[in-house]
């Protein structure tokens, strides 16, 4: 690519000839799309942030930062923000692991290995508000499918009430999280698998290297680049799941499994502080920020 | 080739932009209301297609479109449309919401746009969101909770609380039978705590003199009490439904109609959902007992249809209501979500004349609402969080108590 560059002699570029004019065209719906939907609301919540507001989200006075400096005087916040990396950092680390080995399964060769892996995808291609849905029913206490079926095969004759107390509900809720985002993770992992190349392995077995020295030595160098954009999408789907947690505990008992995102919308849309949701919102998007440009130099870095 | 590419591109853009203008002028013909209509327990998909195909049917010039949305969602989904600058024209709300919307200027008087005959019609009692004068919601349900009973476990209503514990307990053998519902996960009301606070003669607020709220009194003696009672029905007696912290008031009333539980504190809607459950025990009703020798009242509940003010069509949504108010339709409705009429001439219709009716009507005697103010969802959230963190024992009732009230009047600034 490189040498092509060199052997071809260098255009004079013109921001407008007519080859620019069709392209220009051609960008500006997506151009005023991102504009009036992502760059506009995103400044707007900026300034958001550093207003009084009303009940119904009107700007009334400016405050500069006293919004921020409030916020970060509130226990709850730093509670919440601490649960949030707790709740990120665990959840990618197993969807990690266990994509990882559902993965390594999936790669061996035996019969029925196509349905398994029809079957693997399933959760992920389950609407999120379903699946949530379905898994509060799972755990329900009187008639959910968990603790029956602890309580008949007698493995629990007296199963916890899964979203009762803080800490069953806070690990109830993240595996739910878990068990949907575990597919995408081993889909990844297991197309990353099959582009490396067999003679690695074979000459990895010549060397008389073991299973999981052939792991260690081949597979993972091979899904290096693969591994850390999936561990960052993920840690970027997993901080923003809203859906899991609002859809099964609303944040409860006692606030116990609220992350960053659902308090930003129990703090806006319930309790009408717009300002204070802006704060915490702008927190996320510095985050969420800082993530997506990891991710974007790891994956560019790749591409070249 | 270039430039028929670039004429057909830039066609596109000029020809949407005309479609949707012809569009909005077609649309412009038939005034639309939108109407957030709450899904009542009860309410059937087939009646609100019937209200609104009845509606489109007889006016050539206006249309509207009833949304329904879970009750649960209701409070989120009209703040954010009132926010976002584009309000339905109607909604049915929590009648304690008015109070946030009028200091928004987000809502008007209802009487500006519905005939003098659709309010005349409207029973006195029921008009809570009479506000300096104005009416500022229409009443849509207006129902004082009660007591419901499965005579199959336990023939008798309680006289007193303290009755109520000892039957529960008589009766409560797990997982086979349980005394009582308690619903102990956060749920858009406070309604649970709420019934013993006020069986209790507890109140929620002090009252000044000039009949503004004054700093909080839910943590005084009778919400202690009453706190205390609930922690000990749930964990010390253990008479509730099982993991009552983890269902709110839609999954662990379903419990009561399968026919498990002896007594469930509820609204008007019992009968039917216990029909539409398809339950058979012997369903009885009686009245919330007071505390022993207490002056307990019990939590009547009224909601209301809100018309916004930036709405497109406020003329054509006041048309609606009165077609709506007509017996035909909110007879029904009435009957559906099982509360007792609020429209005087659906009142001396035959099937309002049933023991459930009459429980209400003399519930309501000696029933009072929640406090009329603003920003009351942040102050339930609060309460709620003190009652689950009595429950779970990290706190004693009366400390969970007085932390909230603190945080609540620190809030309200007092």
């Amino acid at each position: 690519m490189a040498n092509m560059r060199v052997l071809q002699p260098r255009r004079k570029g013109h921001f407008w000839t007519t080859e620019s004019k069709l392209a220009f065209l051609f960008l500006l719906p997506a151009t005023i799309y991102l504009l009036a939907f992502m760059i506009y609301p995103i400044l707007n919540v900026i300034i958001m942030s550093t207003y009084q507001t009303s009940k119904m989200a009107k700007m009334l006075k400016f405050t500069g930062f006293t919004n921020y400096w409030n916020l970060f005087q509130r226990k709850d916040f730093w509670q919440v923000m601490l649960r949030s990396i707790y709740w990120t950092g665990l959840a990618v680390a197993v969807k990690t692991v266990f994509g990882m080995v559902i993965a390594l399964l999936l790669n061996v060769k035996y019969t029925g290995r196509k349905v398994a892996r029809t079957l693997i995808i399933i959760p992920w291609a389950s609407s999120i508000p379903i699946s949530s849905l379905l898994w509060t029913w799972v755990y329900h206490p009187e008639f959910g499918l968990l603790n029956y079926t602890l309580k008949v095969t007698g493995i629990w004759k007296n199963p916890p009430v899964w979203l009762g107390a803080p800490a069953s509900a806070f690990f109830s809720v993240i595996w739910v999280d878990i068990w949907i985002g575990i597919p995408f993770m081993t889909l990844v992992f297991l197309a990353g698998m099959q582009s490396i190349s067999q003679d690695l392995y074979e000459a990895a077995e010549v060397d008389g290297a073991n299973a999981l020295k052939r792991f260690i030595y081949v597979t993972l160098p091979g899904l290096r680049d693969v591994l850390l954009i999936a561990t960052l999408l993920s840690t970027l789907w997993t901080f923003n799941d809203f859906n899991t947690i609002y859809i099964i505990t609303e944040g409860g008992p006692a606030n116990s499994t609220h992350i960053l995102i659902t308090y930003i919308y129990e703090n806006t849309f319930h309790f009408l502080k717009w300002n204070y949701g802006a704060v915490m919102a702008v927190i996320t998007f510095i985050i969420l920020s800082i993530i997506a440009w990891i991710y974007s130099r790891v994956y560019f870095r790749r591409e070249t | 080739m270039r430039s028929k590419l670039f004429l057909a591109v830039l066609a596109v853009f000029l020809f949407v932009p005309l479609m949707v203008a012809a569009e909005g002028k077609a649309a412009k013909e038939e005034a639309k209301v939108t109407f957030f209509w709450a899904l009542y327990d009860g309410l059937t998909e087939e009646f609100r297609a019937e209200i609104e195909d009845d509606f489109n049917a007889t006016y050539d010039d206006m249309k509207v479109e009833i949304v329904p949305i879970a009750w649960n969602l209701m409070y989120d989904k009209i703040t954010t449309a009132v926010a976002g600058g584009a309000p339905p024209e109607l909604c049915v709300i929590g009648t304690r919401w008015i109070l946030d919307f009028m200091e928004s200027d987000a809502i008007e008087a209802v009487t500006k746009y519905v005939s003098e005959k659709t309010i005349n019609n409207i029973a006195p009692g029921a008009m809570e969101a009479k506000i300096g004068g104005e009416l500022m919601g229409l009443p849509v349900a207006a129902g004082a909770r009660i007591l419901a009973y499965n005579a199959d476990i336990s023939d008798k209503a309680p006289k007193t609380m303290e009755e109520l514990r000892q039957l529960a307990i008589k009766v409560t053998n797990p997982p086979d039978t349980y005394g009582l519902i308690m619903p102990g996960k956060k749920f858009t009301e406070l309604t649970d705590f709420a019934y013993y606070l006020y069986a209790a003669g507890g109140d929620f607020f002090e009252m000044e003199p000039d009949g503004s709220y004054g700093k909080s009194a839910f943590n005084g003696p009778e919400g202690v009490k009453a706190l205390e009672f609930m922690v000990q029905l749930a964990t010390k007696d253990k008479v509730v439904q099982e993991g009552y912290l983890s269902l709110d008031r839609m999954n662990s009333h379903p419990v009561f109609y399968t026919g498990k539980v002896a007594y469930c504190f509820i609204g008007a809607w019992v009968e039917s959902a216990y029909n539409q459950a398809g339950a058979t025990f012997d369903l009885k009703y009686g009245q919330i007992p007071p505390f022993r020798g207490d002056d307990g009242k019990t939590l009547i509940i009224t909601d209301s249809i809100a018309l916004f003010k930036d709405a497109k069509n406020k003329e054509a949504a006041g048309k609606f209501l009165d077609f709506f108010y007509q017996d035909k339709y909110k007879a029904k409705f009435d009957e559906l979500i099982g509360f007792p009429p609020v429209t005087i001439s659906a009142g001396k219709l035959p099937q309002f004349q049933t023991p459930l009716y009459k429980t209400l009507i003399d519930a309501a005697l000696r029933a009072k609402g929640w406090p009329l103010m603003a920003g009351f969802d942040e102050i339930t959230a609060i309460i709620w969080d003190a009652n689950v963190e009595a429950f779970l024992g990290k706190k004693t009732p009366k400390k969970a108590l007085d932390d909230a009230a603190a945080k609540i009047d620190a809030m309200r600034g007092m």
